[in-house]
């Protein structure tokens, strides 16, 4: 080894190339077809992996998911092929020590691997930035009250008429560990959150106490909570059924309690039964938190270590509990 | 045999340079570690930017402002005293003792007369701690700039200790400037800090 | 001719004690390998602490309703099971590799602070000591959740100062005093303790990560600093600062806390791309492909690290710009980590591969990396991260990372340089068991909280809708697997370390300064500072990589290999 190293080492080691012949141009080629085909097909897949689209955000939301799947299973087979090909088919003999050949690397390679992650990243957030901007999300808010000057017309407030009487303003009401519904406008209140379909919603959201997360993962709309500073959230539903609203922000001991029923209905039906709920008298609603933390002291965990806990905020009292 | 490296090359004289290589390393550690270390004063000014900007009730009830006139002098001290440990400093390399220790005490006087300035102050604000962010805000910066004077201070102590020890700079001066530097720092901070909280009310 | 220099400085240092030596793990040793065996261990003993706890979350969720353990607890669990796997876990195996590597790998005898790094080590056992103890308060430990956003981090019903999340922050606070005396010490090290001739791009790849991921360390953890100030501040005092209720500003908390724990992640995977650097041209018998472009882009993570945190907070309320700048950011993190993935698909394409089991937990890795970094950049798209953000989606995503990336990259190292650190060979075939039930376990435990995130199932929930059952069951008992499979790799490791049969000083014909002493290295490590003459990897090129005087080279010794087993 020492005898080849006196000789060798200065001329031989730098100019060992990749060389592609035209041949293997092709099968790459043909392989790059294939991987294109296997992505797109899980691309389409992908829509089964998500909740019924019952909001118009949902068909942007899972656009864009789907077109990042697709994206993502290109690249990730692109890469985990390749190792794999070596792991079959370049491993070294039993008794081989001989080295592989000494690339030290290529230029052009490396600019091609640089670039192209370039161009996708600007592709993947200008294709979000495109359907952020569809969603038009509530952006009336925030720390630092910078806005782009863009202004966010929403495709859906584009084609239900953005006018004030087409937007239905309900007030959501978060608290340890209960949901409060609030229709201003019938002067009525639920547990249950009713929406009236293909039209555009407008949720104010406040805290009681501490961060919660409004969040209907039929609907794709997600958003935090902050006691004292109240948000608004905006989407459309476009199907009727029953869905879940659950809180997507710790908040505490029953946390994953708090959640509510969501009734996507027809117009008349929601128009119905705000009037029927409207001349319910109020009473105090079942907690599931409340119901716990009162049973805590003959409950039944094979393990207990007594830690104690903040105590849930009373009931709600509403017109109207499921 | 194309990469023959004489034994001159390999000889380093570790022995002498040992210690001057410590002493390099040291500072250019403690150089990193004060960097680092403002980077908790900038999270703290950049919380006060962003309280003072945006919260609704900035000054708590019954509060007009601060007080400018006192910190001013306050200020004025502490500053030129980063002056007075640089000539101490000075006499030090020129092998002065005593010149450096005169000075060094200076420094830890005017230091200590900030605290106590800032004592004083305390005592007679009409606010407290637990006052709103504000009260939040002026206590957490001044106390945590107070503690660093204080450090400060103590190291000077310590500088001035170790001046008694027969031999102490054999080994180079590294206790010293860090401390100086150190207390460079510390003014600077407060520049800051004064601007933030008593000139941009 | 050459070898024979290696073994006379090899048969110099035998006059090194070995009686008692297990000893010395015990004491305020200052040699920094010491140092980084105590970091390991200690790390993995906490290791296992958190996947004790994770395996209690994981007996709660195999069943929607929350009937193994109180509400309370298991907020708790998952509190502590995140805070022991990032700050008792990651990080201190980490710097116990590093601890033990970088000098070596720089040529010098020790790190620029002996004493510092000794007391910085000694830290992680108090911490570790502290957060133990926070199960006994009466309180129980912190159960905010190991973000700690106020103001749930601030309600105290035991109402006692003392309690959980109070010790909770000392520990977080302490172990980043430890992390910046560590931080401070690396970077002095790696610029000032170089040999003559190690210039900067001659480092090994695994310095230059170090180098990037303490730089992160020093920026960072103040920030992370102040904010846990001030919440300490709200909890004991009674300051307002997080309070919405008295004035104060709860999201504020969230931007120190991420401006901090989002680099924290770089912290952690940066390292783990050093081994990968170090590992492939070893098994590959190939050069590092392109490897000064994969050295700055560890410096280029870095600074794109600092400018990326909001993208944990898409719904908190923040600005449409700022959910919009921060989402481009993020996404560019794909470009110098893309750089580092296709060199080392470069460098293992050709090459002659032997798949030992650090190879294989490295290959494993590098494809549940690429996996999770695609699931990253989903998240990173706002529309979608505000369908899945705190759900199980998110879970999916940094298991894969931080269990399938991270971890199964330090087996990795571990089992690299197990040889090295002990002198003696670890058994192929348990690695190899060890291997196969990670892999699986990892696969089997967080591939289905993929679908369960995008399905609605939410994070830190006790019991949840029965429509997610069955993904929990699975994923349930892939982490049993996971469990189990530590016991081969214990097993290992403590066998082979009393009896495994002796190793050479460069059982895997590796190039790197580590492979030219002995195994383990005697006490400061190199007899005469060599002096380095050569780019590293210089796998197929017989170049030496030292000059040594009187002697012209020394280079990786192709003969000497003895293929372990
Ligand atoms: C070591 C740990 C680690 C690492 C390396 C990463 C890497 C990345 N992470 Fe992850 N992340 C975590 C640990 C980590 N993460 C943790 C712990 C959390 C949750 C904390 C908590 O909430 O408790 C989290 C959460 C998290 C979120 C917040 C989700 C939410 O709460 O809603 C987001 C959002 O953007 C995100 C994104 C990314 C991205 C874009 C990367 C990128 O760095 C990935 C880059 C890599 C690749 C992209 C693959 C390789 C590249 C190529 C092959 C090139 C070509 C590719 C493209 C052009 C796309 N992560
Ligand atoms: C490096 C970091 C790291 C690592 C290695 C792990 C490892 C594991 N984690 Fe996780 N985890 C986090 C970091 C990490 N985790 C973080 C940051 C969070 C977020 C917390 C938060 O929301 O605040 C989290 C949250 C988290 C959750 C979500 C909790 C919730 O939101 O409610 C779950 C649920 O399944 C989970 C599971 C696991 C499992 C099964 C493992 C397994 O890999 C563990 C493997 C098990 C072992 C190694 C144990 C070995 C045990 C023995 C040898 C004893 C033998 C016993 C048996 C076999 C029963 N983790
Ligand atoms: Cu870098 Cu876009
Ligand atoms: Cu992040």
């Amino acid at each position: 080894m020492s005898q080849e190293s006196k000789g060798g080492h200065n001329s031989s080691h730098h100019h060992h190339k990749l060389e592609i012949p035209p041949s293997r141009w092709l099968m790459l080629g043909v392989i790059a077809v294939i991987l294109m085909a296997i992505s797109i097909w899980i691309g389409q897949l992908s829509y089964a992996w998500l909740p019924p689209q019952a909001s118009a955000e949902s068909l942007l939301v899972d656009n864009l998911f789907s077109f990042l799947v697709t994206l993502g299973t290109f690249i990730f087979l692109g890469v985990t092929g390749t190792v794999m090909y070596s792991v079959f088919f370049q491993q070294a003999g039993k008794y081989d020590y001989s080295d592989g050949p000494p690339v030290e690397g290529n230029v052009t390679l490396e600019i091609i691997w640089t670039a192209i992650p370039i161009l996708l990243v600007f592709w993947i957030a200008g294709y979000s930035y495109q359907i952020y901007i569809d969603m038009g999300i509530q952006t009336n808010m925030g720390l630092g009250h910078l806005h782009l000057p863009i202004k966010m017309e929403s495709a859906m407030a584009a084609t239900t008429a953005n006018t004030p009487e087409a937007v239905e303003k309900i007030e959501v009401e978060a608290k340890q560990w209960a949901w409060v519904f609030k229709y201003p406008n019938s002067k009525v209140s639920s547990t249950e959150l009713h929406l009236p379909e293909g039209k555009r919603i407008r949720l104010a959201l406040t805290s009681d106490d501490v961060l919660h997360g409004f969040y209907i993962p039929a609907f794709r709309i997600k958003q935090d909570i902050i006691p004292a500073h109240p948000l608004d959230v905006e989407f459309t539903p476009i199907r009727t059924g029953k869905y879940r609203l659950r809180d997507s922000q710790f908040s505490g001991t029953y946390f994953a309690t708090m959640q509510a029923n969501v009734i996507v209905e027809s117009l008349e039906d929601y128009q119905k039964w705000l009037h029927s709920a409207a001349t319910l008298t109020p009473t105090p609603a079942t907690n599931q938190a409340a119901t716990e933390y009162e049973q805590e002291t003959n409950k039944n965990k094979p393990f207990q270590a007594g830690w104690p806990s903040v105590a849930p905020a009373s009931p709600p009292v509403v017109n109207y509990h499921d | 045999m194309s990469s023959i490296i004489t034994t001159e090359h390999l000889q380093r004289p570790i022995t002498l340079e040992h210690h001057h290589d410590e002493e390099a390393n040291s500072m250019f550690g403690f150089v990193v570690f004060l960097l680092s270390e403002s980077v908790i004063f900038l999270s703290f000014f950049i919380g006060y930017f962003v309280y003072k900007t945006t919260a609704i009730n900035w000054l708590p009830p019954g509060v007009s402002g601060l007080e400018i006139k006192d910190p001013a002098i306050n200020t004025v001290i502490l500053v030129s005293s980063s002056g007075v440990i640089y000539v101490a400093e000075k006499f030090l390399e020129r092998k002065n003792l005593l010149g450096f220790r005169v000075f060094l005490v200076a420094t830890m006087a005017m230091g200590t007369y900030f605290l106590v300035g800032q004592g004083i102050e305390w005592s007679h604000l009409e606010f407290g701690f637990t006052s709103g962010v504000f009260g939040g805000m002026f206590y957490l910066l001044t106390g945590f700039h107070g503690l660093h004077v204080a450090s400060g201070i103590l190291l000077q102590g310590i500088m001035l200790m170790r001046s008694f020890i027969p031999g102490n700079y054999d080994r180079g001066h590294f206790g010293i400037n860090a401390t100086s530097l150190f207390w460079h720092f510390v003014d600077v901070i407060w520049i800051i800090l004064f601007i933030l909280l008593y000139l941009w009310q | 001719m050459t070898e024979i220099h290696i073994e006379t400085v090899v048969n110099q240092h035998s006059h090194h004690k070995k009686g008692a030596a297990w000893k010395q793990y015990f004491s305020f040793s200052t040699d920094h390998k010491v140092i980084g065996i105590q970091y390991l261990v200690t790390s993995f003993f906490f290791f296992l602490i958190g996947g004790i706890f994770a395996m209690v979350i994981r007996g709660e969720l195999i069943t929607p309703e929350a009937d193994l353990v109180e509400r309370t607890f298991f907020n708790g669990m998952f509190t502590m099971h995140a805070t022991v796997m990032l700050f008792l876990w990651t990080f201190p195996s980490l710097l116990g590799l590093a601890n033990y590597l970088v000098p070596l790998m720089i040529g010098a005898r020790d790190m620029a602070f002996p004493r510092l790094n000794a007391a910085a080590f000694w830290m992680v056992p108090v911490v570790g000591t502290l957060i133990m103890a926070s199960f006994f308060l009466p309180s129980g430990s912190a159960q905010a959740g190991w973000w700690s956003y106020p103001p749930v981090s601030l309600q105290n019903p035991s109402g006692f100062w003392l309690n959980g999340q109070t010790v909770w922050i000392l520990a977080v606070a302490i172990s980043g005093v430890s992390s910046i005396m560590g931080a401070v010490n690396f970077v002095t090290t790696i610029v000032k303790m170089r040999a003559p001739g190690m210039t900067f791009f001659r480092m090994p790849a695994f310095v230059w990560t170090v180098f990037a991921a303490q730089i992160i360390q020093l920026f960072g953890l103040p920030a992370l600093t102040a904010g846990a100030v001030m919440l300490l501040f709200d909890v004991t005092l009674g300051t307002s600062f997080f309070d919405p209720a008295k004035g104060g500003d709860a999201v504020l908390f969230q931007h120190f806390f991420w401006f901090y724990s989002h680099p924290a992640v770089y912290v952690i995977i940066l390292p783990v791309f050093g081994i990968f650097s170090e590992l492939f041209p070893v098994y590959a018998r190939k050069p590092l492909f392109g490897y000064k472009v994969v050295a700055v882009s560890s410096l280029i993570i870095t600074a794109v690290s600092a400018f990326v945190w909001v993208h944990h907070m898409y719904a908190s309320g923040t600005a449409a710009w700022m959910r919009l700048v921060f989402m481009l950011t993020t996404m560019c993190v794909s470009v110098p980590t893309g750089i580092k993935v296709f060199a080392w698909v470069a460098t293992i394409w050709g090459g002659k591969l032997r798949l030992n089991t650090p190879m294989l937990f490295a290959l494993g890795a590098l494809i549940m990396f690429v996996f999770s970094g695609i699931t990253g950049i989903m998240l990173s798209a706002v529309p979608v991260d505000i369908h899945v953000n705190n759900t199980y989606f998110v879970v999916g995503h940094f298991h894969y990372v931080l269990f399938g990336t991270v971890t199964m990259g330090i087996y990795a190292a571990l089992y690299h340089w197990f040889p090295k650190m002990t002198g003696r060979m670890y058994y192929e075939g348990l690695g190899k068991l060890h291997f196969w039930l990670t892999f699986i376990g990892t696969n089997l435990n967080f591939f289905p909280m993929h679908p369960l995130g995008l399905q609605g199932m939410l994070r830190r929930v006790a019991s949840y809708d029965p429509e997610f059952t069955n993904w929990n069951v699975v994923a349930s008992v892939g982490s049993f697997l996971l469990g189990m499979s530590t016991l081969p790799f214990i097993f290992n490791m403590v066998s082979s370390w009393i009896q495994g049969p002796k190793a050479p000083a460069n059982p895997w014909r590796a190039i790197g300064l580590e492979w030219l002493v002995p195994s383990p290295p005697p006490h400061e490590n190199f007899e005469e500072i060599p002096v380095v003459i050569s780019e590293p990897y210089g796998y197929g090129r017989n170049e030496p990589l030292i000059a040594t005087p009187g002697q012209a080279a020394e280079s990786h010794s192709t003969e000497v290999a003895s293929p372990a087993q």
